[in-house]
C-alpha cells in the first residue's frame, strides 16, 4: 500500500458554512504527515472524517485500504486517534481507561495485558496506572489518549495538537515517542499550530485553508517555493517597471541598456539575503566599521544589548567569510545565529494569500 | 464482543457510582426521601389534634362518648371540664384546636328534645379544621344511631335489658349483650377508618410515587448518561473504536436498567417498612411494571439525548415533558377529578399507564389480566421511543 490516506474531493457543510471543501490529498504509508492550518480552516473536521467520528457531506476518502464511508469499522480498527479534547473517562484510572479501549478493539485477553503495560512504559506512565485521569495532569492525560490510541496496534495514529500546552520537557518527550512509534511503522497525521513541531518531524506538511489544500510538500520544498514565488514575484515587478521605462520614458537603446545591466549588477550583488546574529565581547568602533566594509555585508546594526546583526548575500561561503574575517581582526565571538524562511513564514505566506484571494 | 462493551458500560457506571460516594447516598437515598415527602406531607393522616370536651352530664352514653372521643387517634383530650365559655376561651387562645360541647341533656334517653353537640374550631388551621369537623359528625352520627336504636328497643323490650347493657358497658364486656355500646364505638373507629384509615390517601399515592420517582431518575439520568458523555468527550472515545450506535444505546439502557431497578427495590421496600404499604397484588409483577417504567423513561431519554450535544440542553428539552407528566397523569389527584383536557392529555403520557398498572397492582390486588392493556401501551410507548432514539442518534462528535 503506497498511501496510508487518500481523498477523493472530501467535503464538509454545515448549513451555510463549507468547512472542507472538495478535498484531494494523499499520504504516504509510514510517514509523518503535518497538517496545517490556520483556527477554522478545516483541519479538525477533516481528521474527524477520516477517524469516522464524523460523516462527509460528499466525496469520501481511504484509511488503510478502507473506505471511510462504506466501511467505517474497519478504518476504526487501522487506526488510532488522541483527539485535542482528551476523551477519556475521568472517573476510571489510567488502566481501566486503557482495559476499556482494548476490549473496544476486541483484544484477547492476554495480549490486552502485554500490550497495556508495554504501552504505559513506553510513554512512561505506568508508575500512575492506579490513579483516576481526572486527577492527571495535562501530559500525563495525553500520554494516557497515547495508549488508548495505541492499544490496538493501529497502522495509523491521528494526533490532533497533541502537545498543546504542555510544557517543553513533555513537549519533546511525546516527539521523541511519535519519531520512536514512526521507525516502528506507524504512520502518523499530526494536526498541530507549532510549525517547529512540524518542521522537526513531518515529511510531508500540508497547508489546508478556508477548507482546501493551499500547500503540500516537504518542509523544504514549501520554503523553496516561497523563495521561489517571492523571486519570480519580484522579477515580474522589474520587468514591468521597465517595460514601462521602456514605452513612456522616450529614453534611448543604449541608456535603457545601461539601466538594465545596472539593474543585473544591483540584483547579483544584493542577490537573497539572510539575517546574521553575532556578539562580539570585544567590539569596538574600529571593527565595527570594519566589518560594514566588507562587500558581502549590509545593513549593520549594533542593537543596544551590543548584539550586531547584518544581511549578509546567500553565496555558499558567505557566512565563513564574514566569521573569518571577524576572528583575523580579534573580534571574540560569544554567540551566533541566522535567520533562515521558516515554515511559518510559508504558513503565514500561504494563508495570507488564500485569504487574498478569498477577499 | 459486543457483550463485553455492554457489561463495560454497566461495569463503567457502577464503579463510578461508587467512586462518587455523595452521588451514590443520594441515588439510594432520594427514593426513600421521595417517599417520606410525600408520605408524610401529602398523604399522612392527621393525629393528635389537641382538643377540649365539655361533659355537663353524666351517664352511659356520656361515658362511652368519652371513651370513644380518647380512643380516636385523631384527638388528643388535654382536659375534660364542664364550662363551655371556657372550652370556647381555649380554642380561641389556641390551647387547643377544637372544643366538643356535649349538651346538658345528653345522656336523657328519654329527652323527646334534640341534643346538640357544638363543636368550636379553630378555623385559622385550615388543615386540622378540616379533619376535626367530618370526624367529629361522623362519630356523633353514629352515636345518634345507636341511641336511636336503644330508643327502640326501650319501647319494645324489658326493663332489665338496659341495666344489662349498662352493666356490660361499664365492664366493657365482650358479650353480645353488650353489643349496643361496645358497637358505638367499634362502628365509630370503623367510621373513622374508613375516612382516614382504609382509605389512606398515602395508600393511593405510594403506587404512583414510585412510578413517579422512576421517572424521574431515568429521565434526568440520561441526561448525564449521553449528553453529559457527549459533552466531556467520553462518548466520542467509544465512537472512536469499531462500536455501533446500537450497541451504545444497549449498554446505556441495560446499565441505567440494574441502576434503577435497584432503586425500585429499594423504593418499595422503603414503602412498606415506613408506611406500612401492603401490595396486594404480585411483588414480582410490581417490580416488573417498575422496570417496564424504567425503560420506557430511559427510552424517552435516549430519543431526547439522540440530538442535543450538552447536558443542558437535554434538560431544557425534558423539563417541559416531566413536569406536566407528573401532574396530568394522576400521581396525587384522580384523573377523573382533573379538567377535562387534562383527562385527555393524560392518556397521552406513559406515566399515567405505569400509574394505573401500579394502582391495580398494589392496591385492588390485579393481575397481569387485569394490566395487560396498559403493558401493551407502555410497550408500544417504548418501542416507539427506542426506534425514534437509535434511528435519529447522532453519532457525529
Amino acid at each position: 500500500m503506497k498511501y496510508a490516506i487518500e481523498t477523493f474531493d472530501l467535503t464538509k457543510k454545515y448549513k451555510d458554512f463549507l468547512a472542507v471543501d472538495a478535498l484531494n490529498m494523499k499520504i504516504e504509508d509510514k510517514s509523518v504527515f503535518g497538517f496545517l492550518g490556520p483556527n477554522g480552516a478545516g483541519k479538525t473536521t477533516t481528521i474527524k472524517m477520516l477517524t469516522c467520528l464524523i460523516q462527509p457531506t460528499a466525496g469520501t476518502g481511504k484509511v488503510a485500504g478502507y473506505d471511510i464511508i462504506k466501511d467505517p469499522n474497519a478504518v476504526r480498527q487501522k487506526i488510532g486517534m488522541v483527539p485535542q479534547l482528551v476523551s477519556l473517562y475521568g472517573d476510571l484510572t489510567v488502566r481501566e481507561n486503557a482495559e476499556l479501549c482494548a476490549d473496544y478493539y476486541g483484544l484477547p485477553r492476554d495480549l490486552k495485558e502485554e500490550r497495556i503495560v508495554e504501552l504505559m512504559e513506553l510513554v512512561d506512565i505506568k508508575y500512575a496506572e492506579n490513579k483516576l485521569v481526572k486527577q492527571l495532569s495535562g501530559g500525563q492525560k495525553q500520554k494516557v489518549s497515547i495508549v488508548a490510541s495505541l492499544v490496538h496496534q493501529p497502522d495509523i495514529l491521528f494526533l490532533d495538537e497533541p502537545t498543546i500546552g504542555l510544557d517543553p520537557t513533555t513537549k519533546r518527550i511525546l516527539w521523541d515517542l511519535i519519531e520512536e512509534l514512526n521507525s516502528k511503522g506507524h504512520t502518523i497525521v499530526l494536526c498541530s499550530h507549532d510549525m517547529y513541531e512540524v518542521e522537526l518531524l513531518c515529511e510531508n506538511v500540508g497547508i489546508i485553508n478556508t477548507g482546501t489544500l493551499a500547500a503540500f510538500d516537504t518542509p523544504q520544498g514549501l520554503k523553496d517555493t516561497i523563495m521561489e514565488e517571492e523571486r519570480s514575484q519580484k522579477n515580474t515587478r522589474i520587468t514591468e517597471i521597465m517595460s514601462k521605462i521602456r514605452t513612456e520614458s522616450g529614453m534611448d537603446e543604449k541608456a535603457l541598456g545601461e539601466l538594465d545591466n545596472a539593474i543585473i549588477d544591483i540584483e547579483k550583488e544584493e542577490g537573497d539575503f539572510r539575517e546574521l546574529s553575532v556578539m562580539i565581547n570585544n567590539l569596538d568602533q574600529d571593527l565595527l566599521e570594519k566589518i560594514s566594509d566588507i562587500p558581502l555585508v549590509f545593513n549593520v546594526h549594533q542593537h543596544k544589548s551590543g548584539r550586531l546583526t547584518m544581511d549578509i548575500s546567500c553565496t555558499e561561503c558567505a557566512i565563513n567569510d564574514v566569521l573569518n574575517f571577524i576572528i583575523e581582526n580579534g573580534g571574540n565571538i560569544t554567540s551566533l545565529s541566522t535567520k533562515d524562511p521558516s515554515l511559518e513564514d510559508v504558513f503565514m505566506k500561504v494563508t495570507a494569500k488564500k485569504q487574498a484571494e478569498g477577499d | 464482543m459486543e457483550t463485553k462493551k455492554i457489561m463495560w458500560m454497566l461495569k463503567k457506571d457502577l464503579m463510578v457510582l461508587w467512586r462518587h460516594k455523595p452521588r451514590l447516598l443520594s441515588l439510594l437515598l432520594f427514593p426513600i426521601i421521595m417517599i417520606t415527602l410525600f408520605g408524610y406531607g401529602m398523604g399522612g393522616e392527621l393525629s393528635n389534634i389537641p382538643i377540649v370536651v365539655v361533659d355537663q352530664s353524666n351517664g352511659a352514653v356520656t361515658d362511652a362518648t368519652l371513651n370513644a372521643i380518647k380512643n380516636m387517634d385523631l384527638y388528643d383530650v388535654k382536659d375534660i371540664i364542664s364550662n363551655p365559655d371556657e372550652a370556647k376561651q381555649m380554642v380561641m387562645d389556641g390551647q387547643v384546636k377544637a372544643a366538643i360541647i356535649l349538651p346538658t341533656n345528653y345522656d336523657n334517653l328519654t329527652d323527646p328534645q334534640a341534643k346538640n353537640v357544638l363543636i368550636y374550631v379553630d378555623s385559622s388551621d385550615q388543615m386540622a379544621s378540616t379533619a376535626v369537623v367530618p370526624a367529629t359528625q361522623a362519630l356523633f352520627n353514629q352515636i345518634s344511631n345507636q341511641i336511636g336504636i336503644q330508643k327502640l328497643e326501650m319501647m319494645n323490650a324489658q326493663t332489665n335489658l338496659i341495666q344489662v347493657q349498662s352493666a356490660n358497658v361499664a365492664s366493657s364486656a365482650q358479650s353480645n349483650q353488650g353489643v349496643d355500646f361496645n358497637n358505638i364505638i367499634n362502628s365509630i373507629n370503623f367510621q373513622i377508618d374508613k375516612l382516614y384509615g382504609d382509605v389512606k390517601y398515602i395508600d393511593f399515592l405510594v403506587p404512583a410515587v414510585l412510578a413517579m420517582t422512576v421517572m424521574f431518575s431515568c429521565m434526568f439520568g440520561m441526561g448525564e448518561s449521553i449528553a453529559g458523555e457527549r459533552e466531556r468527550g467520553e462518548l466520542a472515545r467509544l465512537f472512536m473504536t469499531p462500536t455501533n450506535v446500537s450497541t451504545v444505546v444497549g449498554g446505556k439502557i441495560i446499565s441505567k436498567l440494574v441502576i434503577e431497578t435497584g432503586r425500585a427495590l429499594i423504593l418499595i421496600i422503603a414503602a412498606i417498612l415506613l408506611f406500612g404499604i401492603v401490595i396486594k397484588g404480585s411483588m414480582l409483577l410490581t417490580v416488573l411494571l417498575l422496570v417496564l417504567g424504567a425503560l420506557c423513561f430511559v427510552g424517552f431519554g435516549i430519543m431526547i439525548s439522540a440530538r442535543v450535544g450538552t447536558q443542558e440542553d437535554y434538560m431544557q428539552m425534558v423539563m417541559p415533558f416531566a413536569m406536566p407528566m407528573m401532574f396530568v397523569s394522576g400521581v396525587f389527584y384522580p384523573i377523573e377529578t382533573m379538567p377535562w383536557i387534562f383527562q385527555k392529555i393524560a392518556y397521552l403520557v406513559p406515566l399515567t399507564y405505569v400509574n394505573d398498572a401500579m394502582r391495580t397492582v398494589m392496591l385492588k390486588g390485579g393481575g397481569i389480566g387485569d394490566v395487560w392493556i396498559d403493558i401493551l401501551v407502555l410497550i408500544g410507548f417504548t418501542a416507539l421511543f427506542f426506534g425514534l432514539g437509535v434511528t435519529k442518534f447522532n453519532r457525529d462528535i
